[in-house]
């Protein structure tokens, strides 16, 4: 459902993304791991059409992500890194605004509308203007959008920070329950105890490479244990005057 | 003392980057129209100058205490007194002071002049109590109003409204609009060139937001718009029509075809702009765009289409049309293309 072959991104000299191979078939959860500036947000935005490869070729729902934008684009719910939200719209009027893009109708697109910001617990601030929205509110948004045409894949950049546990919870309940019904997900996230109960297949990229690609049963250890294994940990320095009786 | 003289600063920097906004006049095409008027004969330009005046110090008068977040203001640790001092002290930071206080003690004399500026602080403060009031209050939003038409793009329509609503070339546009239909009234045997003129300079007023389309959506929502699956045209087609809607309620009552020619001709050299170069803009504020090349050939084409559908024949509006069209399926393809 999602394949990608040596995709590779530079800027200038700078290699974003450096020849990253991988399938995800139908139905299947695949976690993005990586410490920041890795890697992982560029690589869901060339999958998801926002940054041309410069190299390399992906393939979201047996469509090509540079011939066929627009049939990718109908395919997949994207829940971007910057959210792509208008400031000069209320929750309920992006939801509006959005299915009939789609094409569904205006009768069907408040149905799911109503059924979504139910199970996202945003009636109450439905016609808040998204300028005025919490980051968590706004997180859960652009989930809704993602959501709301019922796509055959998933790209979620990461979807639980800034999210209530609750809420966090019942996202993830929710992904479990279509994933069952064969929508295919890559999400990406720093939060290593929902992807753990969640992901059944675990990448991990670094410098812009994968590091690891394993299903997530057959971890040698924990996620944690594995993760702080790839994922070098910067050195702290520490800072005497925190604690001290100065003010 | 420290901590206040250091909010204190750090107002007067917010209201200097406030400032700036006068820059944005030097990319707006209608200013570059009245600077040229008024290269001629500038006791003409007088009126527009005014017109550009009362709208950029609206925003500049307001309390510069709004720009520290509330949550910030009531986490520093300030002592009563010392809050009751930023309150008093803060309105010496609006421009508008600085303009009227000079004036105010050269004409009015001392005693006066501290009377007025005793009233001007109690009405800060009474002020400053509403809003604390007020807060608990959901705030007004007016644009709420704008509807959302049916179909596919009526959801962005709708967004694009709201925004062309939410800068200041709108509202010149439409004080030149009102003016000249109080000014018909009052004098009917207006000179009907009159209105071809005034029809041009409110599309003018307007032509700066069609080169920025895409500026008050920047830097995130330009991402929606590459996730939906919309070809460029559609897009581009979305924002117009706000823009023909807004420009056609001004243009109806003074001379209709040479203003929506001259808008057809602003959106289609627009297009480019907005597709290439996307500026951003900021709610509230003149539309800052790119004065050379865009704006420059905007004013120019714009005024010799309107004036040749004006005088010469109306079919030069059937090539105004063509032209926006020919604009907006390239300038779709090259968005499309990314």
């Amino acid at each position: 459902m999602i394949s990608c072959r040596y995709l590779t991104r530079r800027f200038g000299d700078f290699v974003a993304v450096d020849n990253v191979s991988f399938d995800v078939p139908s139905g299947g959860i695949c976690a993005l791991l990586g410490p920041n500036g890795a890697g992982k947000s560029t690589l869901m935005k060339m999958l998801t059409g926002l940054l041309a490869p410069t190299s390399g070729d992906a393939f979201v729902a047996e469509h090509d992500v540079r011939k066929e934008p627009l049939a990718v684009k109908h395919a997949a719910g994207i829940l971007p890194e910057s959210l792509g939200l208008f400031d000069a719209l209320t929750i309920d009027e992006h939801l509006r605004l959005s299915g009939p893009i789609y094409g569904l109708s205006a009768a069907e697109t408040r149905h799911r509308a109503d059924q979504l910001l139910h199970a996202l617990s945003l009636e109450e601030g439905r016609d808040t203007f998204l300028d005025q929205c919490s980051q968590g509110m706004r997180k859960k948004t652009a989930l809704a959008l993602a959501l709301l045409h019922n796509p055959r894949v998933l790209f979620l950049d990461e979807p639980f920070e800034g999210v209530d546990p609750v809420t966090a919870d019942t996202i993830r309940n929710l992904l479990v329950a279509i994933a069952a019904r064969g929508v295919t997900i890559l999400l990406s996230s720093h939060i290593l105890s929902i992807v753990n109960r969640l992901a059944d297949r675990i990448l991990v990229i670094r410098g812009g490479r994968i590091v690891m690609d394993s299903p997530a049963s057959e971890l040698p250890q924990s996620l944690e244990e594995v993760y702080f294994g790839l994922v070098e940990a910067s050195t702290v320095d520490d800072l005497p005057w925190l604690g001290s009786s100065q003010s | 003392m420290a901590g206040l003289l250091a909010i204190l600063a750090a107002l007067a920097r917010a209201v200097w980057r406030d400032l700036r906004t006068f820059s944005t006049l030097t990319g707006n095409n209608f200013f570059l129209v009245v600077a040229l008027i008024m290269i001629g004969q500038w006791q003409s330009g007088l009126f527009f100058i005014a017109l550009f005046g009362i709208l950029l110090l609206v925003p500049l008068a307001g309390d510069p205490m709004r720009k520290i977040p509330p949550d910030r203001l009531t986490l520093w640790p300030l002592t009563r007194g010392q809050r009751i001092a930023l309150r008093l002290s803060s309105p010496a930071l609006t421009p508008l002071v600085w303009l009227a206080v000079p004036f105010l003690f050269r004409a009015a004399g001392i005693p006066v002049a501290l009377g007025l500026i005793g009233s001007a602080l109690a009405i800060q403060v009474l002020l400053a109590t509403w809003r604390h009031i007020m807060t608990r209050r959901p705030p007004m939003r007016p644009f709420r109003l704008v509807p959302a038409p049916p179909g596919k793009l009526g959801g962005l329509i709708q967004k694009n409204g709201r925004q062309l609503l939410s800068v200041l070339d709108t509202y010149v546009a439409l004080l030149l609009c009102v003016a000249a239909i109080a000014f018909r009234i009052a004098s009917p045997k207006l000179d009907p060139e009159a209105g071809v003129i005034l029809s041009l300079l409110a599309a003018l007023a307007l032509s700066t937001q069609a080169q920025c389309m895409f500026g008050l959506d920047l830097p995130w929502g330009i991402v929606r718009y590459r996730l939906l699956p919309l070809r460029g045209r559609e897009i581009l087609f979305a924002q117009d029509v706000p823009f023909f809607v807004v420009l056609l309620i001004l243009v109806l009552p003074l001379a209709p075809l040479p203003g929506l020619a001259a808008g057809l001709v602003a959106l289609g050299l627009g297009h480019h702009a907005s597709v290439l170069q996307p500026m951003q803009q900021h709610r509230w504020r003149f539309t800052g765009g790119a004065l050379f090349p865009f704006g420059f050939f905007q004013v120019i084409l714009m005024m010799a289409t309107g004036v040749a559908v004006a005088r010469q024949s109306a079919w030069y509006l059937a090539a105004a049309v063509a032209f926006y069209l020919g604009s907006l399926w390239y300038c779709g393809r090259r968005w499309d293309a990314g």
